[in-house]
């Protein structure tokens, strides 16, 4: 019996030693369209798993303690930045127990972003406002472009042995990228210069991008649901400037659009806000493709 | 990590709408905040009746809480926090606990960023991580005061002491962190550091040294879907002195061997991103085995063996609103004097309902019932209804919480 135990460990050593896995590269995103967007640059030489699921509402995550056993093996960390992950993520960092999510161990994709929407006077009389600048700035899809490269620059810096196929791996994708907003910029033509009222600051990279006009949010202030004062405004509006879509995101409640849409005779178009928030949206290219899809299609 | 979001932002003209963003401020301020709780008290008692209930066994400690002491209006506490990376070594974190006549530091510890083998060092003065909810803060709580067992185990400041903490996060597929900590043993209630004599100083109980407390746990935690499970263990050995007013002719004082063990199980089922179901419970059991000392100068041998649990249920309908229901338990109060059984009672209750509201994530109101019939006044076990109202408010940083 003990001979059979240690040559099934010899064999088990042997063919262990004999194949060695490659090392991969352990990568932990916030949220899945970084992660998506990494698994583009990364292709087969990093392992990578997002922590928020895309149909939660990416400010209040559940700071669930299997996060902190993830962060635990992370080399690398990247997260959206711009204070999104404010109320979730410091306190996993805190408690990874990882030297490694230091200094460049941990990558912000909102320090390489032209941010929008920065308070001009910061006061929480305001709502849950940001100070940095409206944090949802992946929406606007040339964004994605910059968080891409920024992405390929930190693989490259913490694993210089696969440099080139990180730079090769970003080409590919900016080309594929490039191609696909010349479609969504022609699909999106025809909605330049209509304005529409969102439920919460999420689209405006979105809608700034594509020269459509946002004229207001069904929600009083950032994170502070309507009041039945603010409704009667918005109606007013939506009559005045001839609006005729609301769009919804899908996390929060819907009773108040829908009851707005119902009422006007206009058109709810619930938007996927992340990978993964709506079926069709599976990886970050159809992310966007079920975007244009749903605002487009009549 | 952006460290300094409490900064203000100003941007410099109407046409600064946007600008790359590169986070650094300028100067090296850290991270601020201050939470402030207010209450309105109604009970059945009054002051004075409130005022003499104790709980039988545990002399060591007051009926009622630094919370909501008073019938009427309460300013409980200003908690005043600060949090920085001190170098690419350490972070400090520091709260004061501030109350209308004093200031105290509640937690003032230095943390290391970059030990290797997932290894975590904490030094200063901290709330112990012993159990589920000895470490967390009064305003992070769910309802308004301390399970009783938590009471009358650690009192009314929990166990919160000078020393060391290591941490290490088990290279397991799941969440597994195993910690020990080696603490002064201030804590007055199950521990104690001072000393005490008869009046003629026939015998005395030294002065403790430090550290006196060692402490351990272990925790652990998956996934089931969107059902959260955390669970884990935790012991801790010191010496208790405790003088109840030896120097006076009926008084007397307790020392010993004092041990603490504790299982803590919480299970969360978030149903979607704005409700979720929470069950917590934990169990503790305490053994002080030593001597009673008197006034005259004899002991007695001295052996305790008491428990408690505390369950409860948390349901948040919708962001913002959540309403919860919690019962306390002292359960086991077996003390021996020189091998005499002193009958307490066992097996004492008490019922909390609360309801709460929270109009954004800075601002929360908290309407809390309690059906205490756990406190005796004299001889007899005495029903004490309470109702409070606690207002509790947050500005400066964003505040995150952990699990």
């Amino acid at each position: 019996m003990k001979r059979i135990l240690l040559i099934l460990f010899l064999a088990g050593f042997s063919v262990s030693s004999l194949q060695p896995e490659p090392a991969k590269l352990k990568v932990v995103t916030s949220y899945s369209y970084i992660a998506s967007i990494t698994k583009e640059i990364a292709g087969i030489y990093a392992h990578v798993e997002p922590l928020a699921k895309g149909t939660w509402d990416p400010h209040f995550v559940v700071p669930r303690p299997s996060y902190i056993a993830k962060l635990r093996d992370a080399d690398l960390f990247i997260n959206n930045g711009a204070e999104l992950e404010t109320g979730w993520v410091p306190p996993l960092i805190k408690q990874a127990n990882n030297d490694k999510l230091n200094g460049n161990g941990i990558l912000e994709l909102a320090m390489y972003i032209k941010l929008q929407g920065i308070p001009k006077k910061l006061s929480r009389a305001q709502g849950d406002v940001h100070p940095e600048g409206n944090p949802h700035f992946i929406l606007d899809p040339n964004n994605v472009l910059l968080a891409a490269q920024a992405i390929q620059k930190r693989l490259s810096e913490i694993d210089p042995s696969h440099d080139q196929d990180y730079k090769k791996n970003l080409e590919n994708f900016s080309k594929r990228w490039r191609d696909k907003l010349v479609a969504w910029s022609q699909a999106m033509a025809k909605l330049k210069g209509q304005p529409v009222v969102q439920y919460h600051g999420l689209f405006n990279y979105l809608l700034n991008s594509y020269g459509i006009k946002l004229e207001g949010t069904v929600e009083r202030l950032p994170g502070i649901p309507p009041t039945a004062k603010h409704l009667e405004y918005l109606e007013k509006l939506i009559a005045e400037k001839g609006i005729t879509i609301i769009i919804q995101d899908v996390y929060n409640p819907e009773d108040a659009t829908r009851a707005l849409v119902k009422k006007l005779h206009i058109k709810m178009i619930v938007l996927p806000h992340d990978v993964g928030a709506v079926d069709g949206a599976s990886d970050i290219f159809s992310l966007f493709d079920e975007i244009v899809r749903r605002l487009t299609h009549d | 990590m952006v460290l300094f979001h409490s900064l203000p932002v100003f941007a410099q003209d109407d046409k600064s709408e946007t600008r790359q963003n590169q986070g650094a401020p300028a100067k090296f301020l850290p991270d601020i905040s201050l939470n402030v709780d207010f209450s309105g008290v109604y009970r059945n008692l009054d002051q004075n009746a409130f005022g003499s209930l104790y709980y039988p066994g545990y002399a060591e400690t007051e009926y009622g809480d630094t919370i909501n002491p008073l019938n009427g209006f309460n300013f409980n506490y200003a908690e005043f926090g600060m949090y920085s990376a001190v170098d690419p070594f350490f972070d400090l974190s520091v709260t004061f606990h501030l109350t209308v006549d004093t200031f105290e530091i509640e937690e003032a510890y230095a943390r290391t960023l970059s030990l290797p083998a997932n290894l975590q060092l904490k030094l200063g003065k901290f709330l112990s991580s012993f159990g589920r909810l000895n470490e967390v803060h009064a305003h992070a709580w769910d309802f308004s005061d301390q399970p009783l067992v938590y009471h009358v185990f650690f009192g009314m400041e929990d166990l919160n002491e000078i020393g060391l903490r290591l941490t290490w996060l088990i290279p397991a597929p799941f969440y597994l962190l195993a910690g020990a900590e080696a603490l002064t043993g201030r804590n007055p209630v199950s521990f104690g550091s001072t000393g005490f004599s008869n009046p003629g100083g026939t015998m005395k109980v030294d002065n403790g040294s430090s550290p006196e407390i060692y402490l351990g746990y272990l925790k652990t935690s998956f996934d089931l879907n969107d059902l959260v499970i955390l669970a884990g263990v935790s012991a801790a050995n010191g010496t208790k002195r405790f003088d109840n007013g030896i120097l006076s002719t009926d008084g007397y004082g307790v020392s010993g061997n004092s041990t603490i063990l504790g299982t803590d199980l919480t299970l969360k089922w978030i149903v979607d991103a704005s409700r979720f179901l929470a069950w917590q419970t934990e169990y503790l059991y305490r053994i002080v085995d030593g001597n009673m000392y008197y006034n005259s100068g004899t002991n007695d041998s001295y052996t305790a063996k008491q428990s408690g649990l505390y369950s409860q249920i948390i349901f948040q309908f919708t962001k913002g609103l959540r309403t919860g229901f919690r019962f306390d338990l002292l359960q086991k109060n077996e003390v021996l004097i020189g091998g005499a059984s002193q009958n307490y009672v066992e097996n004492s209750t008490r019922y909390s309902l609360m309801l709460e509201y929270a109009p954004s994530e800075f601002s929360r109101f908290r309407l809390q019932y309690n059906y205490d019939p756990s406190g005796y006044n004299g001889s007899s076990a005495t029903d004490n209804h309470q109702i409070a109202i606690n207002a509790n408010f947050h500005i400066g940083s964003h505040g995150s919480h952990s699990f």
